[in-house]
């Protein structure tokens, strides 16, 4: 008897356990935002959330005249209130465990942002994974609104161009969360963040945009923001851009257009790349040395060259390893002269290599940063050509 | 008491294998990294090495007792009237500590996975196992220990092979730069997580091992693969989080499994990681609720500690609940109040038993030898 009603006690207490956890979120319940933008306003921020419509996004028909995503824009005087406060325009709560992009205003962005990011390395339900960009000549609100061909979900287009564009094209940097704020914390080192510009603002609002074969509305990154510990200062082009990748050892691949001895060009593309920085301090003056190992493949060639020569390859690669030092230079020197600000770790790599020295080299690192000498050495091996030797090009113009 | 309770020694190896990296495996980074910065690995391997130098403490006082639990050494050797007092501080310290222990597995749940839930239904349900552990007694405990160490070797492997490539060596350097001061301060919060803590084992080691002989060397291995694991894990957390985000994490170890993003594909695997602690922290709270419940039945001459278990078990939810009013308290606590805490019971206790028993044991020694000349 007494066997009997443990057991059934101890079945119960089981079964009460099955009901599942006592934090559980329902699917149906949530509202997963993937992407976040920031904005400035009168008093506090302007938070604008995009939430997946799930409806549109999982049905095998989904009904069409409805967006696969929808933004709420709350206005609080910190980001967490304003987070909440969407619940008031939305059935469904936020969850932020997927988020993609959060987008940072460029008023936002010119005051400081070091406050805004507090929340999101504090909450425990967003990750790190996350891609950290700045809205140029728009707020963040703006390019949260922007329907985007392909991708249904804006946000993940966002994350997706940029990861590919920095694989494959370089002029851009994945910043995460968690290195931006290591890099605002750094002596050594200030941000420099992706830049994404919206074009065709009033039309990319609507599911319009997306029936065109060729949306007028779109987004498109636009090199990178420079910061000042946590304040933008400034923006780098795209050519100024791809140098800071070479510098920061973040190009993977991307394509170069290199002058041919006798007129015309020649593309290389760039398949390895390896960016070693040091530092060394000589008479209290700090100095840099970069050094690029880089292997490249022709890619197309637009002259009459022979490329069955080992000297015309012996050329080329002279004239790319030229070519990258010059994008390097003229990167540094531009940001030397106009920003003055390091964002490329100059100062990390003197500490490393001096840590005495840095110890005084750090009280005006801005001052020393913008006259510092430094050497760019690199090295390109061709190492294919393609599937073609020599170019049709001779027979072709004959 | 459970006189004929016998582990074998590799069971025990693994049970200190285990306490070592208790609690220690989810936090220590953190104050390692805001006291050593770049160096924490450094502090790591000093702290280690700290510990083996109380382990030799402990061994050679283990020596004194060979049939005796450190509470009935307690008492042999300072009598009944000074020795209960003595007792009762080293029941009070395993109480308080088994009682943050499962502060800290709520704290961490409630902070890190589901904010939700009362920490109360952690702590319950967490002490349950402990109890139930403790309840089935030692060779149980000390079997569990020896199934689970392959489990927890292979998520430990996973962790660390996934996480290599996430490591940037420039992030521990400039190595050079190293301050003395710094290292030593994070070696001793090192020790006193990891290695001071380890008094508790006083009460099995070394009469309830089967085998005499060996049983330092036993001591020794646990605390040194113990230490290894901590020693990686502090490695890691530095040269992928940075001592910056590392000292500035509460879960540094959780924040680094997050990291684990293996093409894509396998990533976000955090809760399984997690998997890690809640078994050390398992043994780490088990043994901690041993040294103040048996050592509350030796005191009041009990045979068997089991019908403590409990009510002794009921007090330490109790207590857990309210042993920390908030987070900040607790670090707080732990930076000042813990550390001549831990010293006291795990450093200055067992010095001033082993050298008190020294003393009397010449004695005794002389006096035996006078008599035998009279």
């Amino acid at each position: 008897m007494v066997r009997l009603l443990s057991v059934l006690v101890s079945v119960f207490l089981l079964l009460s356990l099955l009901s599942g956890c006592w934090s559980r979120r329902e699917l149906d319940e949530l509202g997963i935002a993937v992407g976040i933008g920031v904005d400035k306003a009168a008093n506090g921020y302007r938070v604008t959330t995009q939430v997946v419509s799930p409806g549109e996004i999982a049905a095998a028909r989904p009904s069409g005249n409805r967006t696969p995503v929808t933004v709420y824009e709350t206005t609080g005087s910190t980001i967490f209130e304003a987070i909440r406060k969407i619940t008031t325009k939305s059935s469904r709560e936020i969850y932020l465990a997927h988020l993609r992009v959060l987008v940072i205003g460029e008023a936002l962005a010119k005051e400081g942002i070091h406050k805004a990011l507090d929340h999101f390395s504090r909450d425990h339900e967003v990750r790190t994974d996350y891609f950290v960009i700045v809205a140029k000549g728009a707020t963040a609100s703006d390019v949260l609104k922007v329907l985007t061909p392909i991708e249904k979900i804006p946000a993940n287009y966002l994350y997706l161009a940029l990861d590919s564009s920095q694989k494959l094209w370089a002029p851009t940097a994945t910043i995460t969360l968690d290195e931006l704020i290591t890099d605002i914390t750094s002596e050594g080192k200030n941000p420099a963040l992706s830049a994404v510009r919206v074009i065709g603002k009033q039309i990319s609002q609507t599911q319009k945009n997306v029936e065109s074969i060729e949306p007028p509305g779109f987004l498109k990154y636009s090199g990178l923001a420079v910061f000042r510990k946590d304040k933008l200062i400034g923006w780098l082009n795209e050519k100024e851009s791809k140098g800071y990748s070479y510098i920061t050892n973040n190009v993977e691949s991307t394509v170069g257009a290199i002058a041919c001895p006798g007129g015309g060009k020649i593309a290389v593309e760039v398949i390895k790349s390896k960016t070693k920085i040091k530092g060394k301090v000589r008479n209290g003056k700090p100095n840099i040395d970069i050094v690029v190992k880089m292997e490249e493949n022709v890619g197309e060639v637009e002259c009459e060259i022979d490329m069955t020569k080992r000297e015309t390859i012996s050329e080329l690669e002279y004239a790319a390893k030229l070519r990258v030092e010059k994008i390097i230079k003229n990167t540094i020197k531009k940001v030397q002269s106009d920003l003055k600000v390091d964002i490329f770790g100059f100062g990390e790599a003197i500490h490393r290599a001096d840590p005495a020295a840095w110890k005084t080299l750090k009280q005006n690192w801005d001052e020393q940063f913008a006259q510092l000498d430094f050497n760019v050495n690199a090295s390109v091996k061709i190492r294919r050509i393609g599937t073609v030797a020599n170019s049709f090009h001779k027979e072709g113009v004959e | 008491m459970a006189n004929n309770v016998k582990i074998s020694l590799r069971q025990f190896t693994v049970l200190i294998m285990f306490y070592t990296i208790g609690t220690t495996i989810l936090v220590i980074p953190a104050p390692l990294a805001a006291d050593a910065g770049q160096h924490a690995w450094i502090a790591a391997i000093v702290g280690w090495l700290l510990g083996l130098l109380v382990v030799v403490l402990y061994v050679s006082l283990g020596k004194l007792f060979p049939q005796m639990t450190f509470i009935a050494y307690i008492e042999h050797t300072f009598g009944k009237w000074l020795g209960k007092p003595i007792s009762l501080f080293f029941i009070f310290f395993s109480f308080v500590t088994s009682s943050i222990v499962l502060y800290y597995i709520g704290n961490f749940m409630t902070t890190q996975i589901m904010p939700e839930t009362p920490i109360g239904a952690f702590v319950i349900l967490f002490a349950g196992i402990v109890l139930m552990g403790l309840r089935l007694g030692l060779e149980v405990l000390a079997r569990t220990a020896e199934i689970l160490f392959p489990w927890f070797l292979l998520l430990f492997t996973t962790l660390t092979l996934f996480l290599i490539p996430e490591i940037e060596i420039q992030k521990i350097r400039p190595i050079i730069e190293i301050g003395f001061k710094p290292v030593i301060r994070a070696a001793l919060v090192f020790a006193g997580t990891a290695s001071l803590p380890m008094v508790v084992f006083l009460m099995i080691y070394p009469m309830s091992l089967n085998e005499k002989k060996g049983a330092g060397k036993a001591f020794y291995t646990g605390t040194l693969i113990g230490g290894i694991f901590i020693i990686i894990i502090t490695f890691l957390s530095v040269s992928i989080l940075g001592a910056e985000l590392s000292a500035k994490n509460m879960y540094p170890s959780y924040a680094l499994s997050k990291k684990i993003n293996v093409g894509n594909f396998i990533q976000r695997v955090e809760i399984l990681m997690a998997g890690l602690w809640f078994l050390t922290i398992f043994f780490k709270a088990t043994f901690y609720a041993y040294g103040f419940i048996s050592g509350i039945a030796q005191v009041f001459g009990c045979k068997d500690y089991r019908p403590f278990v409990i009510p002794c078990g009921m007090i330490m939810i109790a207590f857990s609940l309210v042993v920390y009013p908030d987070v900040v308290y607790m670090s707080d606590f732990e930076s000042t109040v813990y550390i001549p805490f831990v010293i006291s019971a795990g450093l200055l206790l067992p010095l001033f038993v082993l050298i008190t028993g020294l003393i009397r044991k010449r004695m005794m020694n002389n006096q035996g030898v006078e008599s035998d000349d009279e």
